[in-house]
């Protein structure tokens, strides 16, 4: 049974099987209903989610969350720690000042996630002010509590894949990876088993800004935005640490970084076959030689 | 986790989708999907359907940047949204499907490799896609029953 829903800003599939066919409707139904849940405690653009009480809220006084918010914030702190703070969800102010996020409340300063606590009984507490998006890590934790309840559910087989990020139990399944630049095109990977792939890129995000451009990629140390068209890709046993991972990677461009190894995890960057294919027409406008040759010595 | 890469990916393993289409739900099966055990009246009007506990269920279509999706919206008695469900995700062609040489050169390779040409290429990762069309799209059917079916029985 294979099913989509539009959820957390894309597009949720689940592709389920080794049940009769309505308790796996019902199965499939509730791991959707637990995606939907992570998308209203986390959105950064409902006010009435967890995260925008925290943002609001935090530096002032602890606030209370639900436990999944508390759980991937502490999971957070620790890939913030184990990374050196290349995984950081307090990098939001800027994309708030790039309009990659809309800015409802006040533009806060710069701040880490250094700054960010987790308190007993799921309360959070900000040492000073700072916008937290969990953008980077809570599409991945949706996939991992879908499958956790298709799990429970006693399915033994299945791939959840949320807008590109995905997790597969059971047999061993073909991965797919979609160009950032044309999406359109689609490459074969590799052969997954029991495991999560998850894939980022500036390219989809990439707007002007000012006198230069911006992408929901930033650099956690310099604060600067990632405009490159790669596509960085995680493969680890939990989509949520894949989907951190892929903004690591994102930043080092190295997949054997020892944050990789000690997560068990495994890096790749894709370059963009339409973008080299842009390359090729920029050459041939810019060099007054190739500018006469035939337009299609260039093609890929 | 187990993870077996492609060995050295070469550029010219790109392929273009041509036309994928995934169907999710028929039109009946969106109906006990979202409404179960319920039943449905046609309003007149293509796609609309009243449901017999008193709400409504719309079937849509919109268009993306790179995708046509026909999508059901099911409305609660209080004009609430019960779900959403995808009906059919179709993926727009590329510019390289018009190139047939192009693509002639992978016709013999796909059979070889898990890649199937025009196949269902399924579990694709890559950087989020947004449904805001689809979003966009609820809201307008919100508006709709709003306007003009809220009541009307």
């Amino acid at each position: 049974m294979r099913r989509q829903r539009p959820l957390l800003g894309t597009f949720v599939e689940i592709d389920a099987e080794g049940l009769p066919g309505h308790e796996l409707e019902r199965a499939v139904a509730a791991a959707f209903a637990a995606v939907a849940l992570v998308g209203r405690l986390m959105s950064f653009h409902d006010p009435d989610s967890d995260l925008s009480a925290i943002n609001r809220g935090a530096a002032v006084a602890p606030v209370a969350v639900h436990p999944w918010v508390a759980r991937v914030i502490s999971r957070a702190l620790a890939l913030h720690r184990l990374t050196d703070g290349l995984f950081d969800c307090a990098i939001a102010c800027e994309l708030v000042r790039w309009k990659v996020l809309p800015d409802d409340g006040p533009v806060t300063a710069p701040a880490t996630m250094a700054a960010v606590h987790l308190l007993p009984d799921n309360h959070i507490a900000f040492d000073t002010p700072l916008t937290l998006d969990l953008g980077g890590i809570a599409k991945g934790f949706a996939v991992d509590r879908a499958v956790a309840v298709l799990r429970r559910h006693a399915i033994r087989a299945a791939v959840v894949n949320a807008g590109g990020d995905l997790r597969a139990i059971g047999p061993a399944v073909p991965i797919h990876l979609r160009d950032p630049v044309d999406p359109s095109a689609i490459r074969f990977a590799g052969m997954l088993q029991n495991g999560a792939i998850a894939t980022s890129s500036a390219a989809t995000t990439l707007t002007r800004f000012g006198s230069g451009q911006v992408s929901a990629l930033v650099r956690a140390r310099t604060r600067q935005p990632i405009v490159d068209c790669d596509a960085y890709s995680a493969i680890a046993g939990s989509c949520m640490v894949a989907d951190a991972l892929t903004k690591v990677l994102a930043q080092s461009r190295q997949p054997d970084a020892p944050c990789f190894r000690r997560l068990g995890a495994v890096g790749f960057i894709t370059p963009s076959h339409a973008q080299q294919r842009f390359k090729g027409l920029d050459r041939r406008i810019a060099d007054p030689y190739f500018s006469n040759a035939p337009a299609r010595r260039y093609r890929a | 986790m187990r993870w077996t890469p492609v060995l050295a990916v070469p550029a010219a393993i790109v392929v273009t989708v041509p036309g994928k289409a995934t169907v999710y739900l028929t039109t009946e099966q969106a109906q006990r999907a979202i409404f179960p055990g319920a039943t449905f009246t046609g309003t007149g009007r293509p796609g609309v359907f009243r449901v017999s506990n008193g709400g409504y269920l719309v079937i849509d279509q919109v268009v993306g940047k790179h995708e046509y999706i026909t999508y059901a919206v099911g409305i609660n008695p209080n004009g609430t949204v019960k779900q959403i469900e995808i009906l059919q995700y179709n993926e727009s062609y590329g510019y390289e499907v018009r190139n047939a040489s192009w693509r002639a050169q992978f016709v013999g390779k796909s059979a070889a490799s898990p890649l199937q040409l025009n196949g269902d290429i399924k579990n694709i990762s890559g950087a989020t896609l947004s449904s805001k069309h689809v979003t966009d799209g609820v809201k307008r059917i919100l508006n709709m029953y709003e306007t003009s079916l809220k009541g009307a029985r």
